[in-house]
């Protein structure tokens, strides 16, 4: 996937709002075809940054391109190409929920379509119900079934989820997919970790203004550490001593214990546990969760860890 | 409702005032400072500026002339004229437009402006009364008035006018605030009729405006009528000569009525809920709704209306009287045989076009609040977040200022040529020997590229100091300042010539300079440039 020529390509991406640097480093490219997850904490930038791709800020240092294009200077060009959903959506409270996804697709050079027609229906709007109206939920849907009726080649979607019920998340993330299917980009920013899990190609981990990390997220198991349960006959002395091995609890019964490893050295401390013979032995990938939550931590130096 | 006690209702309502007043301090002591310096500096004045007795009888005789009764209100005063007497006259009604715009404008931003913006919601989730928010806004609201009646009556004693008295001075004080307080409770009611922000300030202006007008025609008719007219009670004072105190007392009386039924329905409704409900709307968008031109239409397009119609309504009332006006021969049989038909016919015009010279001014004034508001709406617009999305669409930023700017500057231009129009048509029916079309043409043109000015301006920063957009109300209302009360108040010429406005040549007495036309058009192209490319070129306000 990396010979392809990235959609988007962000370099070195720095924001300052008077003397507040909002985005200190931000790196990170979107291929054809890829569902990219944009994740990180409240206030880590990731809002700022998608205005900036967006053309809604201006960057203070660094480059963003899309399609090989300024995101600042073409702007108009690549939002021909482009469908977006914010985070907070606000629509003028006394236009209809139809008028108002008409008016979106007009605004891109489109019109209404049997798909919007059929996306109204999936998400179960009410269009004629003015903006005012209508709930959080209610205002991502309209925002949503434009852009789902947009035909773009790049969607960017900013925490699209946060207000709705279940049943219209399924249908979002069916719609992703469909997406995903037609050979369309992606750019999801969420905290809500199945759905990331779910339909993310790839994740980029955004903290204080920086992306700490970049990857598939097999690859970020890698970096991460699987939880041992482990029960041995012969005594586990010098198993702390071990490098990779974090954490070690001593639970009921002789020689059981629990401990977190290094996934690279992972091999070493099971050959280590081997040698003194198991009783029992289960090991647990780590979850989302944990990943997330070394990221998501201040604690300045990621790999450290809890 | 039944089983809650009073003090449940309004549970809690101290800590809200005082979270209240902590959010809105600065602007409430900015309209405080604002309002007494303005009555106090002005009263100060009016000693030099009508210092002798000629003076005063020369502007006694010109206060009592139906143009100027249509502006501030009949003069009453009986002789000997002192200082003091005119000022009740030519300030009262004035400052009494101040004072209900003030008081429309804190009471629309505490009732259906937080309740819009989701605070009320919060706020009643907690345990908080009922009625406490809704007794919080008429705290805040008593405590404004109650003080800034207070300073006007410390600041005319400090003034100390010839001819004014102590009870005159705290009657003007109180009977303003008594004023201003009614004016606040009549909208906190309009708050609970309408279901949001907008509606409650369209509706409120209309309820003055509607007074406004009303009045102007019983002071020029029948001044007793006014009576019927809450705004026209202000000038039955009669302060520094009867000093009623019975104006004051129907003020409150109307203000506890109003705050009477505002409390009942405010008990009785749901959160964001109102009398007038939010209709439903179409499944599809028109043909038209397809860019931001058509958008702000949309969005706008009943405010832009009522003020043309209600700038026409306006121009039509001041036509009214331009007949009672131009009769010279009136008060003065013996001017006919003196001058003869023709004459006395061109004098009588004289004096009509010399009003019409003071109206434009009110009407370009009137015209460029629309304009500003809608020009200003475009960080606005950006600040609550409605154009974040438009802007991530194939339309240009060029394009979204351009369908801003020029509605601000249309509308400027139809609600002034709407006033023009009322004038001329009311002129038409009413008038023996009617002002011909000509002259308000050589109004509209002298005016508009001077007001034009004023609109790029607000134009320019909206592109580069949103953050400062609030200059562009600075401008106007020192316009509004500098002309009308400038010459009765004798303001040295340079200040006039810091507004754009005070540029323009005294039309239709006088005729149009064409070289301040051109330079001001020149500028408006000039500042309307440099805003289109501040607007290119900054972050959207978030």
């Amino acid at each position: 996937m990396t010979e392809q020529v990235p959609l988007l390509k962000v370099n070195h991406l720095q924001k300052r709002f008077g003397k507040f640097e909002a985005l200190k480093d931000v790196d990170f490219a979107i291929y054809p075809g890829e569902v990219f997850g944009f994740i990180g904490p409240n206030g880590a930038g990731k809002s700022t940054t998608i205005r900036i791709l967006l053309g809604i800020l201006r960057a203070s240092a660094g480059t963003a391109t899309f399609f090989g294009r300024d995101v600042w200077k073409d702007s108009v060009a690549i939002h021909e190409r482009i469908a977006y959903v914010p985070g907070d959506v606000y629509l003028w409270p006394n236009l209809s929920g139809g008028e108002i996804i008409d008016l979106f697709l007009k605004l891109n050079g489109e019109k209404h379509s049997s798909r919007t027609d059929a996306l109204i229906k999936k998400f179960e709007l009410d269009p004629r119900k003015k903006a005012r109206t209508y709930s959080k939920g209610n205002r991502q849907k309209v925002a949503l079934i434009a852009a789902f009726s947009t035909d773009a080649d790049f969607y960017i979607f900013d925490e699209p989820t946060s207000g709705l019920d279940p049943l219209n998340e399924q249908t979002f993330q069916n719609e992703v997919l469909r997406l995903k299917q037609r050979g369309k980009s992606v750019l999801l920013s969420s905290h809500i970790l199945s759905e990331v899990e779910k339909m993310c190609d790839r994740i980029g981990i955004i903290r204080e203004g920086r992306i700490v990390e970049t990857g598939t997220l097999t690859e970020m198991r890698h970096l991460t550490r699987t939880t041992v349960d482990v029960q041995t006959v012969r005594r586990l002395d010098g198993l702390d001593q071990l490098a990779g091995v974090h954490g070690l609890t001593v639970k009921d019964g002789t020689n059981h214990v629990s401990l977190a490893v290094d996934a690279d050295q992972l091999t070493t401390v099971i050959q280590f546990l081997t040698a003194r013979t198991l009783v029992s032995l289960t090991t647990t990938p780590p979850t989302l969760e944990d990943l997330f939550m070394r990221y998501y931590e201040t604690d300045t130096q990621p790999a450290e860890g809890k | 409702m039944i089983g809650m006690h009073l003090t449940s209702i309004f549970q809690r309502s101290g800590l809200l005032i005082r979270f209240n007043l902590k959010r809105d301090w600065v602007k409430l002591v900015l309209w405080t400072v604002i309002m007494a310096g303005l009555l106090t500096v002005i009263a100060a004045k009016f000693d030099g500026i009508y210092s002798d007795q000629t003076a005063i009888n020369e502007i006694v005789k010109t206060l009592k002339t139906p143009a100027m009764v249509s502006l501030f209100g009949a003069f009453t005063a009986q002789q000997p004229y002192t200082t003091a007497k005119v000022f009740a006259t030519e300030m009262v009604v004035f400052m009494a437009l101040f004072m209900v715009v003030m008081n429309i404008m804190i009471a629309v931003a505490t009732t259906r402006g937080d309740e819009d913006a989701g605070l009320l919601e919060l706020v009643w989730a907690h345990a908080v009364g009922r009625g406490a928010p809704l007794f919080a806004g008429v705290s805040e609201l008593t405590l404004l008035n109650g003080v800034i009646g207070v300073l006007f009556g410390a600041g005319l004693q400090v003034a100390h006018m010839p001819g004014a008295d102590t009870a005159g001075n705290w009657l003007i004080g109180f009977a303003l605030a008594a004023l201003g307080w009614a004016f606040g409770m009549v909208t906190l009611l309009v708050a609970q009729i309408a279901d949001n922000a907008g509606g409650t300030t369209m509706l409120s202006y209309t309820v003055l405006g509607v007074m406004y007008v009303a009045r102007m025609g019983t002071d020029v008719s029948h001044p007793h009528l006014t009576w019927w007219i809450p705004f026209g009670w202000i000038e039955k004072i009669g302060a520094y000569q009867a000093n009623h105190w019975l104006p004051v007392l129907m003020y409150l009386l109307l203000g506890l009525v109003s705050l009477g039924f505002a409390t009942g329905l405010n008990l009785h409704r749901d959160l964001g809920a109102g009398l007038l409900a939010t209709r439903r709307g179409r499944r599809r968008a028109s043909g038209w709704l397809r860019g931001p031109a058509s958008l702000l239409w949309r969005q706008a397009r009943d405010l832009m209306i009522a003020w043309i119609v209600g700038n026409l309504v306006l121009g039509a009332s001041y036509g009214s009287v331009f007949n009672t006006i131009g009769d010279l021969a009136k008060s003065n049989p013996m001017i006919k045989q003196l001058l003869g038909a023709t004459a006395l016919a061109a004098a009588n015009r004289l004096v009509v076009k010399n009003f019409i010279a003071i109206l434009a001014i009110v009407m370009a004034v009137v015209a460029l609040i629309p304009a500003i508001q809608l020009m200003l709406r475009l960080v606005g617009d950006e600040r609550k977040g409605y154009l974040h999305q438009v802007a991530a669409t194939a339309t240009s930023r060029w394009h979204v200022w351009a369908a801003y700017s020029g509605w601000a500057l249309l509308t400027g231009t139809l609600v002034f040529a709407a006033g023009l129009l009322g004038m001329y048509l009311m002129g038409l029916t009413n008038m023996h020997d009617p002002i011909g079309w000509r002259t308000y043409w050589h109004v509209f043109a002298a005016y508009l590229p001077a007001m034009l000015v004023m609109v790029a301006f607000a134009s320019l920063l909206s592109g580069w100091f949103p953050k400062w957009r609030f200059l562009a109300w600075v401008w106007v209302a020192y316009g509004f300042f500098s002309l009308y009360l400038g010459n009765l108040i004798e303001l040295p010429k340079w200040s006039k010539h810091l507004t754009p406005l005070g540029f323009v040549n005294k039309v239709p007495v006088k005729g149009v300079d064409w070289s301040t036309n051109w330079w001001c058009l020149a500028l408006t192209v000039l500042l309307l440039i440099v805003a289109a490319i501040g607007y290119r070129r900054r972050d959207l306000a978030q």
